[in-house]
């Protein structure tokens, strides 16, 4: 279970030299002079740790920029974490984004005798396995599709997407109808009791159907079902894949061929994906396995790439929407007409700065990688285009 | 909370809303004391997120009650209000809880009876429904 001081140590954030190349990294603190890794460190482990609260600590978008560049490998985001457990716990109050409608979500999905209905959007012709011990895990994509309705999000057809690739490739899996919310943002935010009501109503379901593997399309997921939760409820027995790590192997061995698709796209290594997961080649192989499809690199891209800018659903302001901003000018600035990305977040994240800057601000297509390379075999779910 | 009695919150906005309330009282009109009122300026201030915190800290339904179309003091109107109400009741019928659970009322201007009225068979209309939502641990 969770124990602050232990994770805070785990962290390894004595081992931090003062050297300040977190900072230089850091997106949130190129634009915001406030907020400054190397300080909170100091800060918090000075003698004088607790009085007063660091407001900063809430900014940090966990991107995980700093470690990739720390000599040490100070895991700074998971000390972050701890931080915000310490300051939830002596009362602080999240600033919630979105109307607190996220969190909301989350803690009603752990509710022990939930039974959603939640499965109305899967299209008739995917074929389920029902008696399969792997699963597809979902993530929140049906509720995202909702809550950000105004933002013309549509990250069901990146889950709609896997799935047909799944079938096409012939692997066999089922669906849960009552999985949760892997809880990954509660545990981002601190909300450690959240978390783990979230992640033992999830074993529990995993439990029921004797699942064995998951594949996920959600890079949050994927990352949270295979590390946190053995991290804090011991070995789970499941193997997690991202559909990347299940598509890549197939495409490039022949055994899977996509279609076609006349474009050019460039690929948004999400950070969850990439920096935690150390997943970067698998997409990149996938899309150009497209015929037609031409793939180029952002400025920044793979263990440099920038993040999406946002945080778990707390404290998004005006830093967040520069690195949008800046994003998806990377974007632009290589001449695609599609950015693809893996995360549902990263979607929302980056349709949001789209949205708000009304048509001021690039309008790449923002696209899942999964829809994109069922899209270039014509089973996408809608005609090409 | 006490789990037996149907628990309920109405967002009231300051105007019409808030009128039909006040001629209940001013007319000795009762209703269930687990009836919540929370007034706001204008029913536009509550986004999706709010109507879903109130669920999740245990309310059984939760009742929207403006102004009348053309009665908004802010010409906002029902515009915004409809579109998170709209989401908000989709993301409950997700959730398996029941998309009936959540209401929008527009009730003429100091109509004390309808909204008792309103109020009454929206309690009675829950408990047909399915057993109360637990409140979270």
């Amino acid at each position: 279970m969770f124990d602050t001081e232990r994770e805070i140590i785990e962290s390894k954030i004595r081992l931090c030299l003062d050297c300040g190349k977190c900072t230089v990294v850091c997106p949130v603190a190129q634009h915001d002079p406030e907020f400054n890794p190397r300080l909170i460190a100091q800060r918090r482990l000075s003698q004088n740790s607790h009085s007063p609260q660091d407001e900063t600590i809430w900014q940090c978008i966990s991107c995980y920029m700093c470690v990739e560049r720390c000599n040490y490998y100070v895991k700074f985001p998971e000390f972050i974490h701890g931080l915000r457990a310490e300051a939830l716990a002596e009362g602080a109050q999240l600033q919630c984004t979105h109307g607190g409608a996220l969190q909301a979500l989350q803690h009603m999905m752990a509710r022990e005798d939930l039974l959603q209905d939640r499965l109305s959007w899967l299209p008739q012709d995917i074929e389920l396995s029902e008696q399969s011990d792997t699963i597809f895990f979902v993530g929140c994509a049906p509720y995202f599709d909702i809550v950000f309705s105004d933002l013309e999000v549509n990250t069901l057809k990146g889950v709609e997407g896997a799935l047909r690739l799944l079938n096409r490739a012939q692997i066999p899996f089922n669906i849960l109808a009552n999985e949760r919310c892997c809880g990954r943002d509660l545990l981002l935010q601190g909300d450690r009791e959240g978390f783990l009501a979230l992640a033992k109503a999830n074993m529990q379901e995993f439990a029921r159907y004797g699942v064995k593997k998951i594949i996920t399309n959600c890079p949050e997921c994927h990352y949270t079902l295979k590390v946190d939760y053995p991290n804090v409820l011991g070995d789970t027995g499941i193997q997690v894949m991202h559909l990347t790590e299940v598509i890549a192997p197939l495409v490039q061995s022949g055994e899977l061929s996509l279609g076609e698709l006349e474009k050019r796209a460039t690929y948004h290594d999400p950070c969850t994906l990439g920096r935690c997961s150390r997943i970067f080649d698998e997409p990149r192989q996938i899309l150009r396995a497209v015929t037609g499809l031409d793939v180029v690199e952002m400025e920044q891209s793979r263990e440099k790439a920038l993040c999406c800018g946002a945080s778990p659903w707390v404290y998004c302001g005006a830093v967040n929407r520069q690195i949008q901003d800046q994003r998806l000018t990377q974007a632009t600035a290589t001449g695609a007409d599609i950015l693809v990305t893996t995360c549902p977040k990263c979607q929302i994240h980056l349709r949001c700065a789209q949205k708000s800057r009304d048509g001021k601000i690039p309008q790449v297509e923002i696209q899942d990688l999964a829809f994109l390379a069922a899209r270039s075999l014509d089973i996408g779910g809608e005609s090409v285009g | 909370m006490n789990k037996s009695a149907i628990h309920l919150v109405v967002f009231a906005c300051n105007w019409d809303g808030l009128s039909c309330i006040e001629e209940a009282a001013r007319g000795g009109l009762t209703y269930p004391a687990s009836v919540r009122v929370v007034r706001v300026s204008c029913l536009s201030r509550v986004h999706q997120g709010l109507m879903l915190k109130a669920f999740e800290l245990g309310a059984d339904g939760v009742m929207l009650l403006g102004c009348e179309p053309g009665n908004c003091q802010y010409d906002i109107d029902a515009g915004l209000v409809t579109r998170e109400y709209e989401k908000a009741r989709i993301v409950l019928g997700l959730l398996g809880l029941g998309k009936e659970r959540l209401v929008l009322c527009h009730i003429p201007r100091g109509d004390g009876p309808g909204f008792v009225r309103r109020v009454t068979d929206f309690i009675k209309e829950l408990e047909q429904v399915r057993p109360a939502i637990p409140a979270r641990a």
